[in-house]
């Protein structure tokens, strides 16, 4: 029989969808085996189906208090934004309309709890996966995820404890719940292989930010994989190789090992300066959009905060906008946490496809349209009110104020009007406050870039964002996968942009910051300091990668080739000078990091 | 009673954690809260996260908000914003 070749052939590979990246190599535990719940229809009296209905109303009351702990502890490792997949399942288990459903079928069709649950939820499944939306009919997770933790609790088995797994294990599974994901003991946790699931299913992602190497969409490994057998996943491949044969098993392992050398090789001491081979001090800052991640700063070896996007803080509050104490008690810490440092707090980026506030119409071409400082000119109020939170909390460190998405110098000179009459509220008030507060402008629209001797000559510093300057620059949305490769941050109109802004920021001698993400990539980030930037801001995990790169190159060197790369004519041309040169100016770095990206 | 029409126009439709802030709002009002499509004319209980999730009302769909009680004019108001304003969760999409 040929199922039963496969299930004895050695060196079986199967081809998924990559979800997360890495090479792991362990023993299967098969989740199924305690996901199968032995339930079955039994027949009750009339006074055997109240002490179901009761039998219910616990195993609701149970689930509810598991929920509650696993939602604690996703939001403790992973931060609180992960944890809100839960409180759809707590809702459901709060449901009055599902539990007077379930406790009508107990008591009009006189069925034992567990066929009452598997029932409902299987009905209302059911009018899920009719449902024409492909996004919305993928959500039936959510259902079968409550329903099996309700068997699991009513069919009374000992629940398979995944907390405190004693080895290291790779998860085989159907489907991996969300909750299953937030109960796993993650030490022992060494990959995970399933059956379905897509790159962006809730279990993908939490992997991914765990760096647990996985792989989905995989069909039928459930049955080709037995607990105890030997697997390798292959999280960049999307594969899986059951049953390895030794030479295989050695070959991974040496891959695994390369992997491994590869990140100690192009990640660095935290405590190095960020300095090239030719003594240049590159300043590191960190882009900061949740207050955890502050406390790893120090972590990463970041140099103070050069973006915080002060927007998050509207995450999942509107209609209340966050008060002036409940700001000013955030913005304290950023100033205490960063100290000499300080931290640049970029004004409420809202609008366009971030977030919207009431009264305001939906819009065309959002992009384009009335949001950041735009926005922040035209509902003062809210502007005002940061803007004295940010001043008090400068008392307890050095703070930046960055004004997003700056088009005209009008809009510069109002916001600096503004910013004046606040302070000057706030001293006739009395209101304790360090006035020294630099204004910086966000470089982000080609005018802004084009008139950046302007800008220099009236603000304080000036910031680039290249995510905004890009998607402006090249007319590009790279959300669109029908044009995301029109957006090349190696374009040589870019390139030159950048090198003008260096230029004009010497002659006024105002500091010129980029952030975005061009700063997290090494190659990109050489590019920039090659033309002359000298202040990274970028997401904390990438500083390490980056200050490694950095201290892998001559400024020299790169400085020259970036005066050659600016006389090419296509992003691909300075992509292939790049991916040329930098492995023999900096082979320590870029050799150990090309052999996987260029 | 009161009565307003919406259209759910976030990105990824009603789908749990959109349904979740909603169910969680509506319990908020003494009112009952019912939803009902205008296309098909299905209702769902506003107050229930099972009845709105069986919606499955995507993007571009239209729903008619109903609400009685004696805060109904609040109830109305505050779930149609936040239809409106598709669920604050667009600032945090990527997230999940």
């Amino acid at each position: 029989m040929a199922s039963s070749s496969v299930t004895r052939s050695r060196d079986v590979k199967l081809q998924g969808v990559p979800a997360s990246p890495g090479i792991a190599v362990g023993r299967v535990l098969r989740l199924d085996e305690r996901g199968r719940h032995q339930f079955y229809y039994i027949g009750v009296s009339v006074a055997q189906a109240r002490m179901e209905v009761r039998r219910l109303r616990e195993g609701l009351q149970e689930a509810r208090t598991q929920l509650q702990e696993i939602k604690v502890r996703l939001a403790k490792e992973l931060g609180y934004e992960h944890s809100f997949i839960l409180d759809a399942h707590l809702l459901m288990l709060e449901d009055k309309r599902f539990i007077e459903e379930l406790e009508h079928e107990i008591r009009a069709r006189r069925v034992n709890a567990e066929w009452a649950v598997r029932s409902v939820a299987d009905r209302a499944i059911a009018a899920y996966k009719q449902v024409n939306d492909p996004y919305l009919r993928e959500r039936t997770s959510d259902l079968e995820d409550v329903a099996t933790r309700l068997l699991t609790i009513l069919s009374g088995h000992d629940k398979f404890d995944l907390s405190k797994l004693d080895q290291d294990v790779i998860i085989v599974a159907k489907n991996i719940w969300p909750s299953t994901v937030a109960e796993l003991d993650f030490k022992h946790v060494l990959g995970f292989a399933t059956n379905t699931g897509g790159l962006t299913s809730h279990s993908a992602i939490i992997a991914r930010s765990l760096g647990i190497p996985a792989v989905v969409g995989l069909h039928d490994v459930t049955r080709l994989a037995k607990t105890g057998s030997t697997i390798v996943i292959d999280g960049a491949e999307g594969c899986v190789i059951l049953r390895p044969t030794k030479s295989v098993l050695t070959s991974y392992l040496g891959k695994q090992k390369r992997e491994a050398d590869r990140r100690t090789r192009t990640t660095s001491d935290t405590t190095q300066p960020a300095e090239t081979i030719d003594g240049t001090r590159i300043t590191l800052r960190a882009n900061v959009e949740l207050l955890t991640e502050i406390e790893s700063l120090g972590l990463f070896g970041a140099e103070g905060i050069g973006l915080y996007r002060s927007e998050f803080l509207f995450l999942n509050r509107l209609p209340d906008l966050p008060g002036e104490d409940e700001q000013y008690e955030i913005y304290r810490k950023l100033a205490r946490d960063t100290g000499e440092s300080g931290a640049n707090i970029r004004v409420f980026d809202l609008g366009g496809d971030k977030l919207t506030l009431g009264g305001f119409e939906a819009e065309q071409n959002p992009a384009l349209g009335l949001r950041a400082i735009r926005l922040s000119l035209k509902v003062e109020h809210i502007f005002r009110t940061q803007l004295r939170a940010i001043l008090r909390a400068n008392l307890h460190g050095h703070l930046r104020v960055v004004l997003p998405l700056i088009s005209t110098i009008t809009e510069l000179r109002e916001a600096k009007r503004i910013i004046a009459d606040v302070k000057q509220e706030m001293a006739e008030a009395r209101v304790e406050h360090n006035a020294d507060l630099p204004l910086g402008v966000m470089i982000e629209v080609p005018a802004a870039a084009m008139m950046g001797d302007v800008f220099a000559r009236e603000a304080d510093f000036l910031s680039v964002g290249t995510n905004d300057l890009i998607q402006y620059i090249l007319a590009v949305d790279r959300a669109n996968e029908n044009v995301a490769h029109l957006y090349q941050p190696l374009h040589p109109a870019i390139l030159r942009t950048i090198a003008d802004l260096v230029r004009v920021s010497k002659a006024e001698k105002v500091p010129l910051e980029v952030c975005g993400e061009m700063a997290a990539d090494p190659l990109q980030a050489i590019a920039l300091i090659g033309l002359g930037i000298r202040i990274l801001s970028l997401v904390p995990g990438s500083i390490p990668l980056v200050k490694n790169a950095i201290r892998s190159v001559e400024l020299e060197r790169v400085r020259s080739l970036m005066k050659e790369g600016l006389k090419l004519t296509s992003s691909a041309e300075v992509e292939e000078l790049l991916a040329r040169e930098l492995p023999r100016q900096a082979p320590r770095f870029f050799q150990a990091w090309s052999s996987r990206t260029l | 009673m009161q009565q307003r029409s919406v259209i759910i126009s976030n990105r990824l439709g009603l789908h749990a954690r959109a349904a979740a802030r909603l169910v969680r709002r509506a319990s908020q009002f003494n009112s009952t809260v019912e939803l009902c499509r205008e296309d098909t004319g299905e209702t769902a209980d506003g107050k229930s996260i099972l009845s709105v999730l069986l919606l499955a009302a995507a993007r571009g769909t239209s729903l008619i908000i109903k609400t009685d009680g004696n805060d109904e004019q609040r109830a109305v108001d505050a779930l149609a914003e936040l239809v409106e304003q598709k669920f604050e969760e667009e600032l945090s999409d990527g997230v999940f």
